[in-house]
């Protein structure tokens, strides 16, 4: 009785934890939930949407090796946007740095000169964007030039809040060891930036790309911006959502490439929230 | 004021000086085209006589109405989701890295399937500016109610507190700040993004104005409208600023 | 008592500090006239209620404040506010481990901050691990080690410099009891060992009593030194030397001391113009 009870409960009991361990698995259940999205979007745009308008994923992804990777035109309207975004984003990198580290070096440069710096990035750029490209004309320029005054901003401003927040007891225990002030900068202040540093260059990127995407959008007589409105204006949905995801995809990659670097570059595991307060995540 | 900050003070408005300074001489001496930076008394001037023109005060209400429609949708929306997403742990940690990691993407790529399904009107610029400022607004929530301290919640319980007084009393309070920040970071996102939408491809409204200035060639009056832009910008980050300020405070 | 525990490390002379300046309302004055010797290889503890103006005397010590008047020697050398590194040692109430350097790179920053030639860093940092029973985790990042573990490296880190004076401002202040206890008999052990002079701020009376030689006892703000108490047991100490009746009479004494300088400061917080 008991050998048999205890055989049959096993398989029952085994079986439950597998599927409550996915279920209760933040990783599947998101692998899940856009799974779910995608089949919802696919059995629509098959069975009722117009055509129009909408195409099911299956058939955008068709169309990105049918009209948008075959087309050498819009490829090489690809590399130039991810070459802008290199070059506007290489940009922000340094001179927000330079920029950065002069503001925040003594505390009279952050007290006059901080608060230009957050007026400036306080304002909506894209105002200045038709001007951005009546100077810079409607080449690839342009498009740095609004890309770099995009990102240079929170990257300056991590860099000064990084310096700015540095602990006065490290800043102590440093001086009691007979630190100079070279050393207390090398030492003490420039790491104790560094994951403010990252932040600063993880928003940067999001910003860097936000800018040269608008300003590619906005001149939409060539390069990325002409495929878009030629693709929305002859209702053909099925290549410009190909399109669009494949930036989506760039942009992506581009922001893991800052992801990376900060997971190996950070030394001691000091990594910054990724949301403004604590992060919830695993 | 002590010396320190009057002298920090006279650097900010040094620096504005300069900056007046500098757009006075290039205009003057004509090193810099008038078509990029005109004159600062024609820009002014440009200025004074756009804003008695009917035309500019329906523009500005035509932004204002679609800014204001746009957020009140991302506040509705962004708020109830993240209110719903914060009550689960487990739908804190599957849902949240979605839409972070969707937020670091530029949203603007989307904007022509925007046009495609509203159209060029304001109906596509109210959808955009929504979806633009749905991120921050729903982020700030889930981490307002999620981090929520337990302790704090099992003192208020310990007190005997039912559901809606720890809501209105413990819950409410402590998320208020976290969740201020998101509908300020909101706002301004719409606002950019209803300009930039504009902008890009539409009929009326701010931006469109300033794009159709910058086709036309018109500097004086392109400036008119950036500087309008910018002082706008600057009043109502102020005005948020003191807001948040004041609730904090409380 | 030997000849070399007779000379004197730490000469204290008529310290003054003002903190703000003394027309101001909102200026404290934190120590009144303070005067102390310390000799060679001596243990003295301040113990004081908080806010006394201990940690304020230990500072002034270091050379970390410029005190308002008066002075403060070490060997021989007028301190006047600026750090001696090559002849004291400080040890924080909180680590001051740097979270981005490993341990083993923080006793090289701060072998290097004190000019020491980079080949003994490996050697003297791993002697003062091995002291405190931490060589095992030289590679690790301070925040992968619990508070306690930090504690002891960053005592070791203050005893590796291989300065003649320690001081140490409540190093033990953020660690459970046990824990406290442990690195007390770790300290008094080191003691006996190196013969350096040290003086520790804090407000523990059995910790106090324990490892001290003297325990300079402060009133409340603005401090003075009270009483000086002596403990006239040779270090190193075992923990049996808590169970004896001398250390519950010493531990009583500071007490009774101490009780009504801590109502006098509970007075002051209730109303700042009392005094």
């Amino acid at each position: 009785m008991a050998s048999l009870s205890s055989a049959t409960s096993t398989p029952a009991a085994s079986s439950t934890p597998i599927w409550s361990r996915f279920a209760r698995s933040p990783f599947w259940l998101r692998i899940a939930l856009i799974a779910a999205i995608l089949l919802l979007l696919e059995y629509y745009g098959r069975f009722h949407a117009d055509p129009a308008f909408m195409r099911p994923p299956s058939a955008v992804v068709e169309a990105f090796f049918t009209s948008v990777i075959s087309e050498p035109k819009i490829v090489s309207a690809l590399w130039l946007c991810i070459t802008e975004i290199s070059i506007a984003y290489g940009m922000s990198v340094v001179f927000g740095v330079a920029i950065g580290l002069i503001v925040g070096a003594t505390k009279f440069s952050r007290a006059a000169l901080f608060p230009i710096i957050l007026l400036l990035f306080a304002i909506p750029q894209v105002s200045f964007m038709p001007l951005v490209i009546l100077i810079f004309g409607l080449g690839p320029a342009a498009k740095i030039a609004f890309g770099f005054s995009h990102g240079i901003f929170p990257i300056i401003v991590n860099v000064v809040a990084g310096m700015r927040d540095v602990k006065e007891l490290h800043l102590r225990g440093a001086r009691s060891m007979g630190a100079s002030k070279a050393d207390i900068i090398r030492h003490v202040i420039l790491p104790n930036m560094v994951p403010s540093l990252f932040t600063g260059l993880r928003l940067g990127m999001t910003l860097t790309l936000l800018g040269v995407i608008l300003a590619e959008l906005y001149v939409s007589t060539g390069g990325v911006g002409y495929y878009t409105r030629v693709f929305a204006e002859n209702y053909n949905p099925a290549p410009l959502f190909a399109l669009i995801t494949s930036l989506a995809v760039i942009a992506i990659f581009f922001n893991e490439i800052v992801r990376i670097a900060e997971n190996t570059l950070t030394p001691g595991k000091r990594r910054a929230p990724r949301i403004q307060s604590k992060s919830v995540q695993k | 004021m002590d010396r320190s900050s009057l002298s920090s003070r006279s650097v900010q408005w040094a620096f504005l000086a300069l900056a007046a300074g500098a757009w006075y001489l290039a205009t003057a001496t004509g090193s810099v085209s008038r078509l990029f930076l005109p004159p600062p008394r024609e820009v002014f001037t440009a200025l004074v006589a756009l804003v008695q023109t009917n035309a500019f005060w329906s523009a500005v209400l035509v932004t204002a109405s679609t800014v204001a429609k746009a957020y009140v949708l991302a506040l509705i929306i962004g708020i109830l989701a993240g209110y719903l997403v914060s009550r689960s742990k487990l739908a804190v940690a599957t849902i949240e890295p979605v839409i972070s990691g969707l937020f670091t993407i530029p949203i603007t790529l989307f904007f022509p399937m925007f046009i495609l399904f509203f159209g060029v009107g304001t109906g596509s610029k109210v959808a955009y500016g929504a979806t633009y400022a749905f991120f921050p607004i729903a982020l700030n929530t889930i981490a307002a109610f999620a981090n929520m301290e337990q302790r704090y919640l099992l003192a208020a319980q310990s007190m005997g507190g039912n559901r809606w007084q720890i809501f209105r009393y413990v819950l409410m309070p402590g998320a208020l700040p976290v969740l201020f920040t998101g509908l300020r970071i909101g706002f301004f996102i719409c606002l950019a993004s209803v300009l930039g939408g504009e902008t890009i491809s539409s009929v009326a409204g701010v931006g469109r104005n300033i794009a159709l200035t910058a086709e036309l060639m018109e500097p004086g009056r392109m400036f008119a409208w950036i500087s309008f832009v910018v002082c706008m910008s600057v009043v109502l980050n102020l005005l948020a600023f003191s807001f948040e300020n004041r609730i904090r405070a409380r | 008592m030997q000849n070399n525990q007779d000379k004197i490390a730490i000469s204290i002379r008529n310290v003054t500090q003002r903190f703000g300046d003394a027309s101001q309302p909102d200026s404290v004055l934190a120590l009144d006239n303070v005067s102390l010797d310390i000799k060679k290889g001596e243990f003295v503890c301040l113990l004081g209620p908080s806010g006394c103006g201990k940690s304020t005397l230990l500072n002034v010590v270091g050379g970390l404040f410029k005190p308002t008047s008066g002075t403060a020697t070490v060997e021989g050398r007028l301190v006047d506010g600026k750090p001696h590194p090559d002849k004291i040692a400080f040890v924080f109430q909180e680590s001051t481990l740097f979270p981005w350097y490993t341990v083993i790179e923080n006793f090289h920053i701060a072998l290097k901050f004190q000019g020491i030639p980079k080949a003994e860093w490996d050697d003297r940092a791993m002697a003062a691990l091995r002291a405190v029973g931490m060589a095992s985790f030289a590679r690790h990042y301070p925040d992968q080690l619990s508070v306690g573990m930090r504690q002891r490296v960053n005592m070791a880190r203050g005893i590796c410099v291989k300065t003649d004076i320690l001081l140490m401002d409540e190093p033990f202040a953020a660690l459970d009891e046990q824990t406290r206890m442990v690195l007390g008999e770790d300290l008094s052990q080191l003691l006996a060992e190196t013969g350096k002079t040290i003086v520790f701020v804090t407000h523990s009376l059995s910790e106090a009593v324990f490892l001290s030689d003297r325990i300079a006892v402060f009133t409340a703000r603005p401090g003075k030194i009270k009483t000086i108490i002596d403990v006239d047991t040779p270090h190193p100490r075992s923990p049996d030397f808590m169970l004896e009746p001398k250390f519950s009479e010493l531990r009583n004494e500071c007490y009774a001391l101490l009780r009504d300088e801590i109502r006098a400061t509970m007075a002051l917080q209730r109303d700042p113009q009392a005094v």
